[in-house]
């Protein structure tokens, strides 16, 4: 028996070490919505440096773009005048709708559902590896960001607060494979759970008979509890109905450009 | 002490190079894994006990930065440091080609045993088919970015620290010292 152990003893070893880390892991995935002491350590250790450079990096292709690389700035110019040109024309017509709008709301008595307070935040750096779809953005609980909080742009959602540190949070995308949102299709109001993809979304549980096209709207339904109601998730991309089976299968474009991503609104207080 | 503190020193390099600086030069979402590599050079070059518990630290470092499940990258990067000792007695660690090897075995391992911890354990959606899609690049950019770590390590050995060893680098082929 002893013999057989000394023998053994390396592969047995590593087999319980590796069972341990498992379970562990196991164990571990309970707590996944909290941020433990090593994650928060990382965090704070990593945050400074990978501020630091975001910002050093942007300074130099700031310098690059506005002082050494100036190839393109006629052009860019000309465009731009031309562009300013069209946007007043625009904006013109847009304030008209805008007092317009004004004075329906006044009508109709219409009040804000819910106000949320926003904190502006910047990314500075992406995951880690290339499985995951996760950012790190430069605010943290002194500031109020708590786990749970969602994200958005002006596009629409981004995702939801998953660590925080004092000065940092990690917000985990709606394209990551453990991201899952409450959702429905604005036109015909059918519900469903959009889940990340990678780079696209699935629109799962959606019933076999809603009437489904592609380029509708796909918007939160705020009963997840996390996101409020009515921000935009993405367009459908395409539709696959079986002739069998309960539901169809959805492919969702998210409306936020993950790859530009800079700027974010983190919104402090959840809906519920 | 001085080597568990070097380890740790390029890790963390490692990290700001995934997160802040590659992802501006490399398309999408694709970046090497440079700890993966750290680990697999650590299973050539340390032993078991002291190199699996340093793995296994890693990988929990690594939790903090990419994913959100607590203990994965620790479970993955130990299996790899694991597979990679109980080969090292069987090949010639003398090789550099044996890392470059290493490297795009360690990446299809870490693939399957992500993709069975997440798909089994976690509540996340079906993951497998879409690492297997990514698996290709994935291999890619890791081989070219071990290549190039060998042959910068050693150079930078040869101009800055003509007459030490850094610490792991002792057995690197003397093809590429001259």
């Amino acid at each position: 028996m002893w013999e057989w152990w000394r023998k053994n003893r390396p592969l047995l070893l590593g087999g319980i070490l590796l069972l341990v880390a498992l379970l562990w892991y196991s164990v571990n995935l309970r707590q996944q919505d909290e941020t433990n002491f090593l994650e928060s350590v990382v965090l704070r250790l990593t945050g400074p440096v990978q501020a630091g450079l975001d910002r050093a990096i942007g300074g130099v292709a700031d310098a690059w773009g506005r002082y050494l690389y100036l190839v393109d700035t006629a052009e860019d110019n000309r465009q731009l005048i031309e562009e300013n040109r069209t946007l007043r024309a625009v904006l013109t017509q847009s304030d008209e709708v805008r007092l317009e709008n004004q004075r329906l709301r006044l009508l109709l008595d219409f009040k804000e559902a819910q106000e949320i307070d926003t904190l502006p935040a910047r990314v500075i750096a992406e995951d880690a590896s290339s499985w995951f779809r996760t950012v790190m953005i430069d605010k943290g609980s002194e500031q109020g960001v708590t786990e749970g909080m969602p994200v958005v742009v002006a596009e629409g959602v981004v995702g939801r607060v998953v660590r925080s540190s004092p000065r940092f949070a990690r917000v985990l995308l709606i394209t990551d494979a453990s991201s899952a949102i409450a959702s429905l299709l604005q036109d015909n109001r059918a519900r469903g759970v959009c889940r990340g993809q990678g780079d696209l979304l699935v629109f799962d549980f959606v019933l076999r008979q809603e009437d489904v096209s592609v380029g509708d709207r796909v918007v939160t339904s705020g009963m997840g509890g996390v996101f409020p109601k009515g921000l935009v998730v993405g367009h459908v991309k395409s539709v696959d109905r079986q002739e069998f089976g309960l539901f169809q299968t959805i492919a969702v474009t998210p409306s936020v450009d993950f790859s530009h991503l800079e700027e974010v609104l983190v919104l402090l207080r959840s809906p519920q | 002490m001085n080597r568990t503190l070097i380890y740790l020193a390029m890790a963390g390099i490692a990290v700001v190079l995934q997160t802040v600086l590659l992802p501006l030069v490399l398309p999408g979402y694709y970046k090497p894994d440079l700890l993966l590599i750290l680990v697999i050079y650590l299973g050539l070059h340390e032993e078991s006990l002291r190199g699996g518990l340093m793995a296994y630290l890693l990988g929990w470092c690594y939790d903090g930065i990419a994913g959100i499940f607590p203990g994965l990258n620790g479970f993955v990067l130990l299996g790899i440091f694991l597979a990679v000792r109980g080969v090292v007695t069987r090949v010639n660690t003398e090789s550099s080609a044996l890392l470059l090897l290493l490297v795009l075995a360690g990446t299809v391992l870490q693939t399957v045993v992500l993709a069975f911890a997440l798909d089994f354990f976690s509540q996340a959606s079906r993951v497998w088919p879409q690492m297997l899609w990514q698996l290709p690049v994935q291999l890619l950019m890791n081989f070219i970015c071990a290549f190039v770590l060998l042959r910068l390590t050693v150079w930078l050995q040869r101009t800055l620290l003509p007459r030490r060893k850094l610490p792991g680098l002792r057995k690197l082929d003397s093809r590429y010292e001259s």
